[in-house]
């Protein structure tokens, strides 16, 4: 019986994704005191940064509150659809 | 009406006639007028590149579910708190758990009505100029507003 020896070589290929933006627009109900609210809830954000975010969205009518991967940016999206924000997803530039 | 926080965290709000109570019970029906569907709205946001087809089929009735339950909530509570005061005036309790509920109801009641009336931010706008149906449909939004003041400053946070 020959001995026999499995080499095996792996080649590693990585590249880095495409983070995806979790953008909220503005809208003339939703009090921007809730929307304030929303973002701590949600992201766990300071008052500060949160307050930061939601005068974006007031004063230029969006703000990319949240950027990374493409599953947890559709779980973001989903959480503020559900407390009636109005938010789309959008692949980074 | 009068409405003021309760010691428990919550809201109680005050009906003096019968009319009150038809005010609450329009929340529900200004959530639901005009066809319009917030959940599909929602999803309407999302662009082909996101994968609009997936949130359409997988995420919106979900949304849909969601919205029409806090609705379904907050009409009972409206209803039962009618039963028990015989149709007369009669308190209303908000309490801290169903909090969200309500403010999400009165939303949606907000977003449906600007959505067929368009109001804008509303501050600028006077009530006079305006015809008899949207008249009252801008005084009922403010006072959805000003229960969602109420519900963010003592109920929800």
């Amino acid at each position: 019986m020959a001995d026999t020896d499995t080499l095996t070589r792996t080649d590693e290929e990585t590249s880095l994704d495409v983070p995806w933006n979790v953008v909220v627009h503005d809208d003339p109900v939703n009090l921007m005191q809730y929307v304030t609210f929303v973002l701590i809830k949600i992201f766990g954000y300071d008052e500060k940064k949160a307050s930061i975010l939601m005068m974006q969205v007031h004063k230029q009518g969006r703000s990319i509150v949240w950027s990374g991967d493409r599953e947890k940016a559709e779980f973001y999206v989903q959480q503020l659809q559900a407390h009636q924000l109005k938010t789309s997803l959008e692949k980074a530039q | 009406m009068k409405a003021m926080p309760t010691l428990e965290g919550g809201l109680r709000i005050d009906t003096e006639d019968e009319s009150d109570w038809e005010v609450l019970r329009a929340i529900i029906a200004d959530a639901n007028c005009c066809g319009i569907d917030l959940a599909s709205r929602l999803g309407g946001l999302i662009s082909d590149e996101a994968g609009s087809q997936d949130w359409e089929d997988f995420v919106v009735p979900d949304l849909r579910e969601a919205f029409q339950d806090e609705l379904a909530q907050v009409g009972a509570s409206i209803e039962a708190a009618i039963h028990h005061s015989t149709n007369g005036p009669g308190p209303l309790w908000i309490t801290r758990e169903d909090g969200f509920a309500w403010y999400s109801s009165l939303n949606q009641a907000r977003l449906a009505i600007e959505e067929h009336y368009a109001f804008g931010p509303g501050e600028s706008i006077s009530p006079k100029g305006l015809t008899p149906a949207r008249r009252a449909a801008f005084i009922r939004s403010r006072f959805y507003c000003t229960i969602q003041g109420l519900l963010l400053e003592h109920v929800i946070r």
